[in-house]
């Protein structure tokens, strides 16, 4: 394989930016964001195009937050960039990430801490001890199928076909 | 003995001629278990690895990537799947037991009307609609055995499993908007021991496979079984590539792949072919010969058409309060006031509104793809006070709705990978408008701050690619699941649903497939 030069700094800077923004968590810390970052990052190894479309596409972001807000994009604010996102929104560089992002931040097991998500739980004997039904805001609803007197009409009086008979007839 | 057969079963010869089963799920997996209890020889060709429940991943990524079926596919036509998830029309899996291995087990019947949809909802301009050549009356018998292969709740003497936290916000949505046909189940997931197996720790995976074994699976039960009768072979990793047919047209043998991408031939007196609605057609449709030149038992033109994945779509629903809806099983919940027959709803057919959750992992990829920013994320931050429920319902056969074989692609072996082609039709369209709208009240009821809709998912279920028909020119198998052009070929899974009704499909699957052993038992009794 050939070398390939380094990424920026700013890069990698401005991808969590980009991903706060789009993803934006305010109890979040920064970790999440960087590992998913991070992660993208990985990807571009695999990808010379990927990799050319990010860097560049990153750069547009600067340079158009140069160009509206006067500053970089890193130091938007949450408004601002997400304004600055809608419109490239369909950019591949950003379809790229969103794809990356979506199956990486939601998969990181703080973030499922966050989000108050247990996940796995047969080595703790599941959830029948631990809380699976521990809900107290409505009552305990009835778990059998319904015997009251009322019967599930299958066929509406309407929708019965004038040419045969159905069960439930007669 | 019992204790000298090889864990894969005691070897059959591939020169013998036997009964050769294509696949391994609810309808391969019935089969192979009646036929071998019954002291009929049996091949079972199953393209995945024999996954142990030890073996199963409770981690929604990991648990995909370890069963789900990833071997090219293509999805075209203008329905959602397609865009979102252009190689991935469906949601199954590739193991010994199949899609039984993650399917969440909802067991409702199909109701008597739902075999006669052409008698009942008449003409409908776009759809192939077609009354099935048997009725609830034929398959009553069958579903009171499927029911007890899977122990479904409810039935049989069987007790209901508890509310969880999901079911809670549910059913107490679904009394105050006045529906009554509300219950944990029926539901294939043992609430106490059963059949040799535990009751439910409620540990929240199901669609990764269930690694207590609380929830049946032909994995759990049939497979093993079949094989402990030292009269079926499992061949784990065994792609077929196709069915032949002697020279009076009777299917002889099926030629398939082993691991290592070599070629075998398995003589066969019965073919029965079990894939799912997708690869069924598929194999059908690379089996053509010069007396089917438009693929095997396909005179009809029906092969592959017809391709139904029901009305489907989901609501998640926020409060200000915890549901943990994640915690305990995961589908144990079903609303049946909508799964009836009237128009005056504006559709025809019905559906059915059942628990459902997902982790934050698979809420992200598929609450609403491609989606992000604030609105996305709102959706997400509520997880914890989330409850969730889906609906499925019966989507009207369309003939353009089609698997056929995707010149331009083909799977690892070379083979020609499958294209799903499917548009909704108007009737699916208003009828998941009317779920969605249902749920809306039925969470508002109880206090819900808002609702997302959440389109259907790479399809779970599907159905209708080989249909049942009386005449052959309807269709493409008998009443019993015999190919009508093809002796000795019998499709065994849910592509022979002439029609898809509301209900879950497995169910139906397994007790067609209980009737259809029985058939070719007799069949091959009398010397047929």
């Amino acid at each position: 394989m050939p070398e390939t030069p380094a990424l920026a700094p700013a890069v990698r800077t401005n991808l969590v930016r980009l991903l706060r923004a789009a993803y934006p968590h305010p109890s979040f810390p920064d970790g999440p964001y960087e590992r998913t970052a991070d992660h993208i990052l990985g990807q571009l190894d695999e990808s010379l195009w990927h990799r050319i479309a990010l860097t560049s596409g990153l750069e547009s972001l600067d340079a158009s937050a140069q160009r509206s807000r006067g500053t970089a994009f890193a130091d938007l604010d949450d408004d601002a960039a997400l304004a600055l996102l809608r419109g490239i929104a369909d950019a591949e560089f950003f379809a790229f990430i969103r794809g990356v992002t979506v199956v990486t931040l939601y998969n990181d097991h703080e973030v499922w801490d966050l989000l108050g998500y247990e996940g796995e739980s047969y080595s703790k004997g599941g959830y029948l001890h631990r809380g699976f039904d521990d809900l107290d805001w409505l009552p305990s609803p009835r778990v059998e199928e319904y015997d009251g007197p009322e019967r599930l009409v299958e066929v509406a009086p309407d929708d019965v076909p004038a040419t045969t008979s159905t069960t439930g007839g007669r | 003995m019992a204790e000298s057969i090889p864990e894969l079963g005691n070897p059959i010869a591939h020169d013998e001629e036997v009964v050769v089963i294509v696949g391994s799920g609810a309808g391969g997996g019935t089969v192979a278990y009646e036929l071998s209890q019954r002291g009929i020889p049996c091949v079972v060709l199953e393209a995945g690895p024999w996954l142990k429940p030890e073996d199963y991943e409770n981690d929604e990524w990991a648990a995909f990537n370890q069963m789900a079926w990833l071997d090219n596919r293509t999805a075209s036509g203008p329905y959602r799947v397609a865009t979102d998830f252009p190689n991935l029309p469906a949601w199954i899996v590739k193991a010994v037991g199949g899609s039984t291995t993650h399917w969440s087990g909802a067991t409702p019947r199909f109701r008597d009307y739902e075999f006669r949809t052409r008698s009942h909802y008449g003409v409908v301009e776009g759809a192939n609609l077609l009354d099935w050549p048997i009725t609830l009356a034929d398959l009553a018998p069958y579903y009171d055995r499927a029911e007890k292969a899977i122990g479904s709740t409810h039935r049989h003497g069987r007790p209901a499993l508890p509310a969880n936290n999901n079911y809670k916000v549910f059913a107490n949505g679904a009394e105050k908007v006045g529906y009554k046909f509300y219950a944990t189940g029926p539901y294939g997931t043992n609430a106490e021991p059963y059949d040799g197996r535990p009751a439910s720790i409620q540990d929240g995976f199901n669609f990764q496979g269930d690694k207590s074994t609380a929830k049946w699976s032909t994995a759990v039960r049939e497979v093993p079984r079949a094989i402990a009768t030292g009269r079926c072979e499992l061949r784990p990793s065994s792609q077929a590539v196709q069915v032949t047919h002697d020279a009076r047209g009777r299917a002889d043998a099926v030629l398939y792949l082993d691991a290592e991408g070599n070629l075998h031939r398995q003589a066969a007196k019965v073919v029965c072919v079990a894939g799912n609605s997708i690869e069924s057609p598929r194999l059908l449709l690379m089996s053509a010969s010069s007396l089917h030149p438009d693929g095997l038992a396909n005179s009809s033109g029906q092969v592959g058409r017809n391709y139904m994945r029901h009305t489907t779509g989901s609501v998640y629903a926020r409060f200000d309060q915890p549901v943990r809806m994640y915690r305990g099983e995961t589908m144990a919940g079903i609303i049946a006031d909508e799964a009836r027959l009237d128009t005056s709803r504006g559709f025809a057919g019905g559906y059915y509104m059942e628990t459902l959750s997902l982790g934050p992992a698979f809420l992200a990829a598929f609450v609403e793809p491609g989606s992000w920013g604030p609105e996305f994320t709102e959706v997400m931050a509520a997880y914890e006070s989330t409850a969730g429920l889906w609906i499925v319902g019966e989507d009207l056969p369309q003939e353009s709705n089609r698997v056929t074989l995707n010149p331009a692609l083909q799977d690892q072996w070379g083979l020609p990978a499958p294209d799903v082609h499917f548009e909704d039709h108007p009737n699916d369209v208003a009828m998941r408008e009317h779920g969605y709208g249902r749920a809306d009240m039925l969470y508002e009821a109880v206090g819900a701050l808002g609702t997302h809709h959440t389109p259907p998912y790479p399809a779970t279920h599907n159905l209708g690619t080989c249909r049942m028909s009386e005449r052959p020119e309807d269709g493409v198998v008998d009443q019993w699941g015999q190919a009508h052009d093809v002796p000795g070929l019998y499709v065994s899974d849910g592509s022979v649903m002439t029609t898809g009704a509301a209900a879950n499909p497995t169910l139906t699957i397994v007790a067609l497939a209980i009737r259809q052993a029985e058939h070719i038992a007799e069949q091959l009794g009398t010397g047929a």
